[in-house]
Formats: C-alpha cells, sequence, structure tokens
C-alpha cells in the first residue's frame, strides 16, 4: 500500500503540489492530469529526488528520511520521463548497474537479471551496446532495470511517451505483470488515458498541484470535475 | 575476463617497449623515454576522469609532484625499500585527491576545472617554496646544492632497467583502470554520465563513486610521481607548476581520452616531442604551437583524439 500524506512542495510562489493525499491499494494505479498539475513533482517527492512537507509511506515504511540512492535499495524502481539508459554499457550492463549496489551472490543476480531480460523479450540483445537500441527497446532496458533485485515500488513516469500503438499496448501487458512477477506496487503517470484507464485499477487525477478525485479508474473518468480540468469538458452548470 | 583486441595491442606494446627501448636508445633518451612512461600513467588517470565522469581535473601534475616529494621524502627519512616509498607516494596521493575531490563533488564542468586548477596552484607554491627533499635535516628535509643518494628499486638499479620498471609499473596503473571500468565502478560511472539521476534511481551512491574516480586518478598520479622521482633521484619544482597539469590534460584530450593508446601519445607529445626538437637543434618551445593545433583540431574534429582517429582506420579485425 502506498500512502501520500499531505504532500506540499513550493518553488519560490508557486505550489507545485498542495497537499496532496492518497492511498493506492491495488497493484497497478495511475496519476493522471494535464500538464503541470504536479505528476512528475510527485514522482519526484516519492523517489526522494525533491523534499516534500508530508508523508511518502509505502506498505508501512516511511521512506521519508532515505536518500534516493537508499531508496532504489529499499526497493523503489522508477522510469524517467526521457529513459536513462548509459549508452557505454550493454544492456545486461544497464541491468548490473542496479544489482551491483544490492546483496546477494553473483549466481542469484545473473538469474535475477536474466528473467527480467527474459521477461521484456531483451535477452538476444543481452550483450549489444545500448547505444546500438532504438527507441521501444531503450524504453524496455529501462523497464527491466526496474524488474530487476526484489523491487516493492516501481514508478513509471510517461512510459508509453513517444511509443506508437502497437508498442504501448505491449508495454501496457508488461506492466500488468510486473506485480505478477515481483509482487511489486506500480504507479505509472502517463498522458494516455486510454493506456491509464486500460492497465491501473486506481486512479489519481491532479490539477495545478491539487487532488481532484482519487479512486477506482473508471468511476475517477467519469467524475465532472476530472472531465473539467483534464478533458477540458465544461462542467454541467458552471 | 574476456581479452579485447585492444588490451592484448597494449599488453604486446608494453612488452615490446621494455625489452627494446633500453637497447636502442641512448643513455639521455633512456631518461626520457622514463619520465614518459610516468606521465602516460598520470595521463591516463586524466583520462578516466574526463572519460568516464565528464570531470576536467587541472591537477594531476600537481599530485604527481606530491607523489614525488613522498617518495623523496620517504628514501630520505626511512630505509624502506623504493616499492614502499611508491606504495606510500600513491596511497598519499590517493587520500589527497579525495580530499580535493570533497569541495569538488558539488561542482560541475567549469566550477570543477577551476578548483582543481586552484589546487594545482596551492600544490604550485608549496612545492617551490620548500622544495623537495634531498637528504637535509628536518620535515622538509632540503640542503643546499649536493644531494644524498636515491635508492633504486633492487631489480632496476641501472637507467635501462629502471625503464623497464617504468613501463611495468605504467603498465599494471592502466591495467588497474581497465580493472574498474569492467566492474561495479566502471557502470557506476557509466550511469552516472548519462545523468546523476539515473544513477541514485540506479542505487548508485553519487558522492562515493566519484570520490572514488578522484581517488584512483590521484593513486595513479602519486606513483607516477613517484617513479619519476627514481629516475635522477631529485625532483625540480619546477616540472609541477599549474601550467603543466593544465597543458597535461589538453595533450590528455589530443591523444584521445579513456583508452591507453590516448595516454600514451599524450605522454609522448608531452615528453618526446620536445626532446626531439631540442636534439634537432629547433626550440622546444615549438611543441607549444604544435600542442595549440593539435588541440584546435581534437575539439573540432575528433572528439576521441588521435587514439580514436587511429582506432576508426584499422580494419574491422583488429578493433
Amino acid at each position: 500500500m502506498i500512502e501520500l500524506e499531505k504532500l506540499t512542495v513550493k518553488f519560490g510562489g508557486v505550489t507545485a503540489l498542495d497537499h496532496v493525499s492518497a492511498r493506492f491499494e491495488k497493484p497497478v494505479s495511475g496519476i493522471i492530469g494535464p500538464n503541470g498539475a504536479g505528476k512528475t513533482t510527485t514522482m519526484n517527492v516519492i523517489s526522494g529526488f525533491l523534499r516534500a512537507t508530508g508523508r511518502v509511506c509505502v506498505d508501512g515504511v516511511d521512506l521519508g528520511g532515505l536518500s534516493p540512492h537508499r531508496r532504489t535499495r529499499w526497493g523503489l524502481r522508477r522510469c524517467f520521463q526521457q529513459e536513462q539508459i548509459a549508452d557505454d554499457l550493454s544492456v545486461a550492463d544497464n541491468l548490473q548497474v542496479l544489482l551491483d549496489a544490492l546483496p546477494g551472490t553473483r549466481t542469484e543476480k545473473r538469474a535475477d537479471l536474466d528473467s527480467a531480460l527474459d521477461v521484456t523479450g531483451l535477452s538476444a540483445r543481452a550483450d549489444t551496446p545500448a547505444s546500438e537500441l532504438n527507441t521501444y527497446e531503450r524504453r524496455l532496458t529501462d523497464l527491466a532495470r526496474c524488474l530487476v533485485g526484489r523491487p516493492r515500488l516501481v514508478v513509471l513516469d510517461e512510459p508509453a511517451g513517444g511509443l506508437g500503438p502497437s508498442e504501448t499496448a505491449h508495454l501496457g501487458d508488461l506492466i500488468l505483470s510486473i506485480a505478477v512477477l515481483t509482487g511489486a506496487q506500480t504507479l505509472v503517470i502517463d498522458h494516455d488515458v486510454d493506456l491509464i484507464s486500460r492497465i491501473c485499477e486506481q486512479t489519481l487525477v491532479l490539477d495545478f498541484g491539487r487532488r481532484i478525485a482519487c479512486g477506482e479508474t473508471a468511476a475517477v473518468l467519469e467524475d465532472p470535475k476530472v472531465r473539467a480540468a483534464y478533458l477540458g469538458i465544461a462542467e454541467e452548470g458552471a | 575476463m574476456a581479452y579485447s583486441t585492444s588490451g592484448i595491442a597494449g599488453l604486446a606494446f608494453a612488452a615490446l617497449t621494455a625489452v627494446f627501448l633500453p637497447v636502442l636508445v641512448g643513455s639521455q633518451w633512456v631518461l626520457i623515454f622514463t619520465s614518459t612512461a610516468c606521465f602516460a600513467l598520470a595521463a591516463a588517470g586524466i583520462g578516466l576522469m574526463y572519460a568516464r565522469l565528464n570531470m576536467v581535473s587541472l591537477t594531476q601534475v600537481g599530485l604527481m609532484g606530491v607523489g614525488g616529494w613522498v617518495t623523496l621524502r620517504m628514501n630520505h627519512g626511512l630505509g624502506l625499500p623504493f616499492e614502499f616509498n611508491l606504495l606510500a607516494a600513491g596511497v598519499v596521493t590517493a587520500a589527497f585527491g579525495m580530499l580535493l575531490a570533497l569541495p569538488a563533488l558539488r561542482m560541475r564542468g567549469l566550477y570543477l576545472a577551476l578548483i582543481t586548477l586552484m589546487s594545482a596552484g596551492g600544490i604550485e607554491i608549496v612545492l617551490s617554496t620548500f622544495r623537495f627533499p634531498n637528504g637535509g635535516e628536518g620535515f622538509w628535509g632540503v640542503m643546499p646544492s649536493v644531494a644524498a643518494p636515491f635508492r633504486r628499486p633492487v631489480l632496476a638499479i641501472e637507467d635501462g632497467a629502471y625503464l623497464r620498471y617504468a613501463i611495468v609499473v605504467s603498465t599494471l596503473g592502466m591495467l588497474l583502470i581497465e580493472l574498474h571500468r569492467r566492474g561495479a565502478p566502471g557502470r557506476a560511472w557509466a550511469m552516472i554520465r548519462r545523468s546523476e539521476a539515473a544513477a541514485m534511481a540506479s542505487g548508485v551512491n553519487v558522492t562515493l563513486y566519484k570520490a572514488w574516480a578522484f581517488a584512483l586518478s590521484g593513486l595513479l598520479a602519486g606513483l607516477a610521481g613517484g617513479l619519476l622521482a627514481g629516475s635522477i633521484g631529485l625532483l625540480d619544482a619546477a616540472t609541477f607548476r599549474a601550467p603543466e597539469s593544465i597543458m597535461l590534460f589538453a595533450l590528455a584530450v589530443v591523444g584521445g581520452a579513456g583508452s591507453w593508446p590516448g595516454a600514451v601519445i599524450a605522454a609522448i607529445l608531452y615528453r618526446v616531442l620536445p626532446a626531439l626538437f631540442n636534439d634537432w637543434g629547433l626550440n622546444p618551445d615549438l611543441a607549444l604551437v604544435i600542442f595549440g593545433a593539435a588541440l584546435l583540431h581534437a575539439i573540432m574534429t575528433a572528439p576521441e583524439g588521435i587514439a580514436g582517429q587511429i582506432r576508426a582506420a584499422l580494419p574491422r579485425w583488429a578493433k
């Protein structure tokens, strides 16, 4: 269970997040909202890149005191909007970086790495330098890195950005399988409402740094306030 | 561990130079090549920081001075064999490099370069004020005119043997870099270079691995300085002035940072070219003009330096 409690972030005079609270209990949940709503800010607070007032608790563990790399060692995995693959490392080494920081024997790590590559369909590309990968393979490598080392919480920031419809569909299936394979809870941020409504059971909607709705995805998307803010449809009677 | 073509070529190059150089060249050139081997090791440290972490270190030759100072101090103060003195020089300089890294770790790009340049300036002032120990009394150990004898390694008493020794140590230093590159530090450095956020998200302790690179580069500079001290048993503060650090950095870029041929080419340009000009009756400072042109060339057309250009020209099987 992921609990966000009264998260507030201010950049000078701008309030990027304003007392946002939410509780995610489903295996895959989503955060949506228009540009500048505070989605990536929320993600940065969860992964420790930004300081915020309020609390972030996952399965009862308060992540507040941990630096970003310690959160990763604890079990947090994160994909960025722009994939972050080191070009001069092979696909396997891009995953190995994460395992290097974790305890475990060489054999265990190798098996872990192999299964992550297998799930994402990258096994044949394991020794390929990342510089030779196409956009989708790079995205998959980034996702594969989220699967290794017993993740507890996987946060994905616009994983389908820049992908075509068939790739997005495949990626959606992969995201759904994360919880089954690793037992980790997944939080997805995306603009693509179709993707969110397909894979996320529960969704938080932000607008101008405030929570405007949170709950079952289908119900949330029907909420007049959400339709007004996110889909640009005027609220009835407004 | 897999052997790369470049690695085998490097070991072969080291073996050939170690076997033939001392036999083929005259006594003056043996000394020049010894110092070339030392500067190649120091340049490899610069290349490590620059190629792996995009960090510009303008203090490497200054750090060589620190290593040289420690070696001479140990040599004239204690009766330990050369190897101990050299190792101490490496360790002390690594610690020194790490200390330097602490304020520098929060800096990037130009600001980091400026901090390292200032420390090079600081080292220059201390070394030129107190000079290198030559067997005198007290902590600084300096006596006028004459110098006490320097104990070279037992295996390398003669100049030719000492050249071989320097090549071997230099090669071991470069193998140490390669070992890092292939292991966890190399992977962590590659992630840091991609972006620090990505590295942190991958569980990499960015501060630790950056400091580690500073320490490793410092270790190599310390060993290089210690080896140089053993070449004629004396060091001159003028060798380690701050502009020399800038020059060696520029040549490391010209040669090609991040590969052994790049470091060797940098050292050859730095040491052998001026000596050749001297031999030909030309002004050795003419080399500076060539370095300037070569730097422009490297920045504009050869991001991987001369070593990169040579590699691109090789047939596919040799890469």
